[in-house]
């Protein structure tokens, strides 16, 4: 069964139409990244994905439901983006609300309100009110929240945004930890970050579904070239570019950012090209910083390349 | 698939768990006790002031006639009617300043939980029907409790000062606090209807005022021009409490079929109006 069908998804507000003619299936599994600049119309997806508004036209189910519908009541959790706890409650009352409404009794909703704010590194705060912490805080006991009862799909909007490096580590490996049993589906701007834990990428702009990215590498595609990405460690570009397009088989070698550089290369007839690239880059006596195989999640998502 | 029986003990299950939780915010916050307090010291100085002195004066007239002419051609003629003083001041006093409190205590529903998105936490877990019909239940329920403790330190103070009237005191009791309880539901479904539509409670609140001035009048002088359009006037809660105070006390829940009906249609609408929201 798909876990996500949207067919013809239109959205207005007003007479803004901010989600144009969505159609997409997604799989369960891995974590599924939802990118796009701002205004792109994440956060109204995901707000219909959640039942939260109605979409103008078109049709979405999830899990083989309606969002909203009954059947999905502890099956799909959310952050919802800038929602913020009730202030006049602990944070132990308020788990124990949402654990209790998703069938637990009241002793064993304190269980998994302890469960899930121990997941987050907030066992000490079970007893405070949301006033009481930082706005780093907060957002984990929300991300908390929608762990509650281990859902099988959770949709995170912005997960990381306003986090410290260390709490956002956290929560990635969080995800890692428990993509085996729950789906993941998270917005974020931050490219690096969702290329390491989702292997589908959704693109959106201005309401329009860009591009379905496979990132596993697995999807057959047309084109014979390869890619190489590469971080150099203060090395010449010129002298780079020129070294590295000598080897057989390369095609072009492109600067991206300062020391960044993109490869393409055929693959048919020639040797593993980062074997002779790491050779090069030990003979010229320059160092590297990354090597990865194929193009950054940017380079896809944004580049015509 | 769930079944359609599961579905209902959710409802239900859900609707207790929300209503509970609204018990928890008045009786378990500081906010909550804060408001607990401030009421119970209000309601010290209206009964001190207001009921046990209108109680004194309703007992001083009761046997005079010119007294009872005095009263009737106020329009307080039926405070006699009330067997024992302290009621018939409670029962006068009460029916205004209840439904004032209902607006008070009722804005905030679900308002400020939609401006403040905790209302998607709920929504993820349970439907918008038992979190509009739960936080209703929960309001009327804690009404109920400030009207049956304003009613027992009534009750206290008519029996203390005559405990001979013990029995007819509890009759007193049990007609006021059902008849407030009807009278409070229509007031508590349209503060929750109006707190489906809007993002704070103030809104709320100055949408009822406008509701019970600008709204009310013009109904009131459509129906005056056209008599075909009285019926508009129901759609009003309180419509009724003019004629209650002219009842006997026996024949006064003779008109709750007013408030009830009342209840359902904004009910009805309220729910329209909170499912097809966002939040």
């Amino acid at each position: 069964m798909s876990l996500i069908q949207c067919q013809g998804l239109n959205k207005k507000f007003a007479e803004k139409t901010v989600l144009h003619e969505l159609s997409f299936d997604l799989p369960s599994g891995q974590p599924i990244a939802l990118v796009g600049p701002n205004g792109a119309g994440k956060t109204t997806l995901f707000s219909i994905l959640c039942g939260y508004i109605r979409p103008t036209s078109g049709s979405v189910e999830i899990l083989g439901q309606t969002p909203g519908s009954s059947a999905l009541f502890g099956r799909v959790s959310a952050l919802p983006q800038d929602a913020q706890l009730d202030p006049r409650f602990s944070i132990c009352r308020q788990l124990m609300l949402y654990a209790q409404l998703q069938g637990f009794n009241r002793r064993n909703a304190k269980i998994e309100a302890e469960r899930v704010l121990s997941l987050m590194q907030l066992s000490d705060v079970l007893h405070q009110k949301p006033a009481a912490l930082s706005h780093g805080m907060r957002k984990r006991v929300t991300i908390a929240q929608a762990l509650i009862g281990s859902p099988e799909l959770v949709l995170l909007d912005e997960p990381t945004a306003g986090l410290d490096p260390v709490n956002a580590r956290n929560i990635r490996d969080l995800v890692n930890e428990h993509s085996d049993n729950t789906t993941f589906i998270i917005s974020s701007h931050n490219l690096s970050e969702l290329e390491e834990l989702c292997d589908t990428v959704l693109h959106l702009n201005n309401g329009r579904l860009q591009q379905q990215v496979d990132l596993t590498g697995t999807q057959e595609t047309p084109n014979p070239l390869s890619y190489l990405t590469v971080q150099m460690d203060n090395c010449p570009a010129d002298a780079f570019i020129r070294r590295i397009s000598d080897i057989p088989g390369v095609e072009t070698v492109e600067t991206r950012q300062k020391n960044h550089f993109l490869i393409s290369y055929y693959l048919i007839n020639t040797s593993p090209l980062d074997q002779a690239l790491l050779q090069c880059i030990k003979d010229s006596q320059w160092d590297y910083r990354q090597l990865i195989k194929g193009k950054t999640l940017e380079e896809q998502l944004f580049s015509n390349a | 698939m769930p079944t359609a029986s599961t579905l209902s003990n959710n409802f239900f299950r859900s609707l207790w768990i929300i209503s509970e939780f609204e018990l928890i915010r008045l009786f378990a916050t500081r906010r909550g006790l804060l408001t607990l307090l401030t009421f119970a010291i209000v309601w010290y100085f209206m009964l001190t002031g207001i009921v046990m002195t209108a109680a004194d004066f309703i007992q001083q007239n009761a046997s005079g006639q010119m007294s009872s002419m005095m009263l009737n051609s106020a329009g307080f003629g039926q405070l006699l009617a009330w067997p024992i003083a302290e009621f018939s001041a409670y029962w006068r006093l009460s029916l205004y300043l209840f439904p004032i409190f209902s607006v008070l205590f009722a804005a905030d529903q679900t308002a400020s939980d939609r401006d403040r998105g905790s209302l998607r936490f709920l929504t993820m877990r349970c439907s918008r029907d038992s979190i509009f019909f739960g936080r209703f239940v929960g309001q009327m329920i804690i009404q109920s409790t400030l009207v049956i403790l304003t009613l027992a330190t009534t009750f206290i103070v008519a029996v203390y000062n005559n405990p001979e009237i013990l029995m007819s005191s509890i009759q007193c009791l049990l007609l006021i606090s059902a008849n407030l309880f009807f009278v409070l539901l229509p007031f508590t479904a349209m503060m929750a209807l109006l707190s489906a539509a809007v993002r704070s409670p103030r809104q709320a609140m100055i949408l009822a005022v406008l509701l019970w001035t600008l709204v009310s009048a013009t109904l009131t002088s459509i129906s005056q021009h056209w008599p075909i359009f009285e019926f508009l006037t129901y759609l009003i809660p309180g419509v009724h409490l003019e004629n209650l105070t002219e009842l006997q006390p026996s024949e006064t829940l003779s008109l709750a079929y007013i408030p009830v009906l009342q209840t359902l249609v904004i009910l009805i609408i309220g729910r329209f109006v909170m499912a097809r929201g966002s939040v």
